[in-house]
């Protein structure tokens, strides 16, 4: 009954006008940047945090939330009509999306993405209201070696499960603890590698280096790619699937969302390795498995629910734990903090409008895309045609104007620039960006407890093995450093199952993270 | 691409090198109490530690050819340079001229497109968000001389 009352807070607050309208505002703009290739969420949301200076926290973090969730929904699009995703968590919804749309069923194809992914963020929202309010209850126990505990296993999860190899993503994780020292020291007030810049005392402002990350970093490696979208010319017909195709759609979309919220829920999971996942425990559940990659609906249906169920999801970390599990999280977990709210175990009983107000405007959000998808599917394909290289200086100008506006400072658009190079070189040379900018938010609460820890026990290092749940946590992480060559295994062995050699030819690249 | 990921592991393990002797130029301090240099040092010990696993692992992998587009990397490699250029020239030239320019180079230089697109495009982009942002949204970007 207490969350019921809960939540009729949160609609209250939700839906006054203003809220709707961001709520739109979010759902829609996260629509189109998840049909456009070359530009993601966190770049998007890093370039419209200046934007939210001046709202109220909760409209602030409506509006960014919807461009989260939204771009899940929009990322399938492009894989059904291009065979490019607009999103990386859209990537497998090409292998039989696309193929659906040659054979004339792009319509049915692109209304089982809709109403699954609906389906799922609905599922995943009263999970997300179910499970937080317990388990930020929970986290309200943990000491500073509880929370090291678990900001390190947060981190060695994100660089396990953020790219293909766990060396590298450590290695990311590493450079952003240690770009995150850079300022002053959280304890003692000391200035670290500030070189003399006054400006570098309060430390690199995470929105500046998300935008040259995400923003110039994707726009200079697309000026290298050159991006061509050539639209499928089909009519798009019958928006409604067929009842056979409602009935080979149902189980998939349920474990689609049942899986998608659990692995959401781990920091580094999300919605890119959900959806993947998804598909392959499809294929393994079909009696044919081998009308997989030629247009077999539940390889739409799963992954685009387990996508969507899986972006709602990782909102359980960040509101109760006050750990970003992705990039997009980590922008909302920014936006949060220059509203001076501290996202953590207290969020939910200090700030009850914003969690249960974000948890409401989430419904009426899932309502807004489904509406806004499927009759606006002919607006999303003509946005398609408008090509890349009118559509590169655009962003780029809004990632300038954004640096700039942080601090109305030209050496903050110097910072974005230089931090745009090196995203640029990260994504040449394979590395993912994700851990950096999470362990650069992480870094000084991870180093201020264990500063701390060390200081309450004297430095005896058996503080962190004599708690059991700091214990645990440590030994999940250890766990996780020592199973690499398993888990190439694993990823080898999926691949193999997914998609045989010959169906991988032209397997898609992510258009975007 | 093995070679190339073997530069790239040695360039880290002395990026952590360095960073491990900027680290220990601040104070240590002791276990019992970790002074502001404990956490970078440590941190970076970590990152010698896995740029050198990364170079062991490029000695193993085999090679396998991608060629590269030399003169796309040219591009960027211009564009970056007049990125460079704008965040110098921002304040004494001001937003809508920079912008201009900028943009003019992209659809000119980057990804060519006729001329009366391009002028048109980047006297739209700078105008147009000079007009939301500044006058609108009250950001102060700089106007300049114009």
């Amino acid at each position: 009954m207490e969350i019921l009352g809960n939540l009729a807070t949160g609609f209250y607050v939700a839906l006054t006008p203003a809220n709707l309208l961001y709520c739109f505002l979010g759902s829609f703009i996260g629509t189109a940047i998840g049909v456009l290739p070359g530009l993601g969420p966190p770049a998007t949301i890093a370039l419209l945090l200046p934007v939210t200076y001046g709202l109220p926290a909760t409209s602030a973090v409506i509006l960014l939330a919807g461009i989260f969730y939204g771009a899940m929904y929009g990322g399938s699009t492009t894989s059904i009509l291009l065979n490019i995703p607009g999103e990386a968590a859209s990537v497998v919804t090409c292998l039989d999306g696309y193929q659906m749309a040659r054979q004339g069923k792009a319509g049915a194809a692109l209304a089982i993405s809709a109403f699954g992914s609906f389906i799922a963020g609905t599922l995943a929202i009263v999970g997300l209201m179910v499970l937080a309010p317990p388990l930020a209850s929970f986290a309200l126990k943990f000491g500073p070696a509880e929370n090291f505990a678990l900001l390190a296993l947060g981190l060695t999860m994100v660089g396990y499960l953020a790219g293909a190899s766990l060396t590298k993503g450590l290695m990311m994780a590493g450079l952003g603890l240690l770009l995150g020292t850079v300022g002053l020291d959280p304890i003692m007030g000391t200035q670290r590698f500030t070189y003399g810049f006054f400006k570098l005392s309060e430390g690199f402002d995470f929105i500046l280096v998300a935008m040259g990350l995400f923003g110039i970093g994707e726009v200079l490696a697309n000026v290298e790619q050159t991006i061509t979208a050539d639209v499928f010319q089909t009519k798009i017909r019958g928006l409604l699937p067929s009842r056979e195709e409602w009935r080979q759609s149902a189980a998939p979309i349920a474990r689609g969302s049942l899986l998608g919220f659990f692995i959401g829920v781990l920091p580094g999971g999300g919605a890119i390795i959900s959806s993947f996942i998804s598909y392959a425990v499809e294929k393994k559940f079909s009696r044919h498995p081998e009308r997989f990659g030629k247009g077999a609906i539940e390889g739409v249906a799963a992954p685009e629910s387990a996508n969507n169920s899986a972006a709602t999801s990782s909102f359980v970390p960040l509101l109760t734990l006050g750990i970003p599990g992705n990039a997009s999280i980590a922008m909302i977990f920014a936006a949060l903090l220059i509203h001076g709210i501290r996202p953590g175990p207290l969020l939910v009983a200090e700030k009850p409008e914003v969690f249960w107000g974000l948890v409401a405007s989430m419904y009426i959000g899932n309502i807004m895309l489904l509406v806004l998808n499927l009759p606006l599917i002919g607006l999303w394909v003509k946005l398609l045609k408008v090509p890349y290289p009118l559509l590169a200086p655009l962003i780029l100008v809004f990632v300038l104007i954004g640096s700039y506006s942080v601090n109305n400072s030209s050496f903050d658009v110097g910072v974005t620039i230089a931090f745009g190079l090196l995203g640029y070189l990260l994504r040449k040379f394979d590395f993912e960006p994700a851990p950096l900018v999470l362990a650069m938010i992480l870094g000084p609460q991870l180093e201020a407890s264990l500063r701390r820890s060390l200081i309450y026990s004297r430095g005896d290092l058996m503080v962190f093995f004599e708690r059991p749940i700091a214990a645990a946590l440590l030994a999940l992480a250890v766990l996780m450093l020592l199973s690499p060559l398993f888990r190439n295994l694993l990823s080898r062995r999926f691949w193999r199952f997914v998609a045989p050699e010959s169906e991988r030819r032209d397997k898609p690249d992510a258009g975007s993270i | 691409m093995a070679r190339r990921d073997t530069t790239v592991a040695a360039l880290a393990l002395g990026f952590g090198a360095v960073a491990a002797y900027e680290s220990a130029k601040l104070p240590f301090g002791t276990v019992h109490s970790p002074g502001p240099g404990f956490f970078p040092w440590w941190t970076s010990v970590l990152i010698v530690a896995l740029a050198s696993i990364f170079f062991a692992q490029t000695l193993t992998t085999h090679a396998r050819g991608e060629p590269e587009s030399g003169r796309r990397i040219t591009k960027v490699l211009a564009l970056l340079a007049v990125l460079a250029l704008y965040t110098f020239s921002l304040e004494p030239l001001g937003y809508p001229l920079c912008t201009f320019l900028l943009v003019l180079f992209m659809l000119r230089v980057t990804d060519p497109q006729r001329w009366p697109v391009a002028l048109g495009m980047a006297a739209l982009t700078a105008a147009g968000s000079y007009i939301v942002f500044a006058v609108w949204l009250s950001v102060p970007l700089p106007r300049g001389p114009l």
